[in-house]
């Protein structure tokens, strides 16, 4: 994030400098305030879903449709809690129902339980954000309704085409993912096969030093 | 049809909870409770994309390099009128939706170029946008290759995409 955040900014900038340098600072911050206005719709869509959320774990709605997709979540996500894939079953759910309010914040849930404390993301952090940025919804209603206010004759047209284009960009997201998650465990073994050897030289050279000084 | 499954939904589930005996109010209060913290660790995450996002699409640096792009796009058998929008999509999702409209306006609704575009729009996600808010509560600073992969795979789903437009 940071270089693509570093190469954006300077390059806009840049053009910005050359083209009209007065308006930049303006748009950095009509940037920052519609953050702050998305940040006020969304906390309101954020109350409403983590209060319908909380009334599904109270009815233990969640363990039903964790058990309902067990099968498939917990072949995607090998190793992962039960409480992260009742998360991800969850996640996914909302965003199949194209819900996309309520999907973020058991997003964010699901990622808190995956984490493994260190700065790099694990495998199953990334595969479940590439499922995530693929977009995994059935019914484009968003799109519909701007094609029908547009005045389109079938708005409802892209359903079909729509629904096989996210199943081919979340089919390779995910094929990408465990593709590149095997080839850094086997870098990571190859790493440590290096490393391991070095090691008892490391602490034979210690010990000896050890002993000399005595 | 649709607009009845939202209220529905959220109307059983509040039945639901109070047959169960679960305390429906208090459930509401600590949900919003706990979307005011949700939102401290989020917020700096999208004032920081949007920033970098208006800067991008107002300095013209989008059309600029939407123009080096549509000879990749012919290329690739896409109409090169996607090009700003493919670009802007997996940066931001008002922003794609604000050029969608400009294309339904430009080039008619039911046009190819208008189908492609909203099956594009339709089936890809802002990318950006979930690899910021998504890990912004965990300690997780290095992505590794999950923005990358994102990518590639949109624009798998892209070009599927404008074949899938041609004979559906």
């Amino acid at each position: 994030m940071n270089i693509v955040f570093t190469i954006m900014t300077l390059a806009s900038l840049v053009m910005l400098i050359v083209v009209s340098p007065e308006s930049a600072f303006s748009i950095m911050i009509s940037g920052a305030s519609s953050a702050l206005k998305l940040a006020f719709t969304l906390v309101a869509i954020y109350a409403i879903w983590l209060s319908v959320l909380s009334l599904m774990e109270g009815i233990g709605l969640n363990r039903m449709l964790n058990n309902l997709f067990r099968p498939i979540t917990k072949r995607l996500f090998k190793g992962e809690s039960d409480l992260a894939l009742e998360y991800i079953t969850l996640n996914f759910s909302a965003n199949l129902l194209g819900m996309g309010g309520a999907a973020t914040p058991l997003g964010i849930k699901a990622m808190e339980c995956m984490q493994d404390g260190s700065e790099r993301a694990t495998d199953n952090m990334i595969l479940f954000m590439v499922i995530n940025s693929t977009s995994i919804q059935l019914l484009p209603a968003t799109i519909i309704g701007l094609r029908s206010s547009a005045g389109s004759n079938s708005p409802s047209d892209i359903i079909l085409p729509s629904l096989i284009a996210t199943v081919i960009s979340t089919v390779t997201g995910v094929a990408l993912a465990k593709l590149l998650s095997c080839l850094s465990k086997k870098e990571k073994k190859k790493e440590d096969e290096k490393t391991i050897p070095k090691q008892p030289l490391y602490l034979d050279g210690k010990i000896k030093v050890g002993v000399a000084k005595k | 049809m649709s607009k009845y499954i939202l209220p529905a939904f959220i109307g059983i589930i509040i039945l639901w909870a109070f047959i169960k005996r679960v305390p429906v109010y208090d459930s509401f209060v600590k949900g919003s409770k706990e979307s005011i913290s949700l939102i401290l660790s989020v917020f700096p995450y999208i004032c920081a994309v949007l920033i970098a996002v208006e800067l991008f699409s107002l300095s013209g640096l989008n059309a600029y390099l939407a123009k080096i792009m549509s000879p990749v796009l012919s290329f690739l058998g896409m109409p090169p009128e996607l090009s700003e929008i493919l670009i802007i999509r997996p940066l931001s999702g008002n922003g794609s939706l604000a050029l969608l409209e400009g294309i339904y306006e430009n080039y008619g609704v039911d046009s190819y170029v208008a189908r492609c575009a909203s099956v594009i729009v339709g089936a890809s996600e802002t990318v950006f946008y979930v690899g910021s808010v998504y890990f912004s509560t965990t300690k997780v600073k290095k992505l590794r290759y999950a923005i990358p992969i994102s990518l590639v795979a949109c624009y798998v789903g892209a070009v599927a995409s404008c074949v899938l437009c041609r004979f559906i």
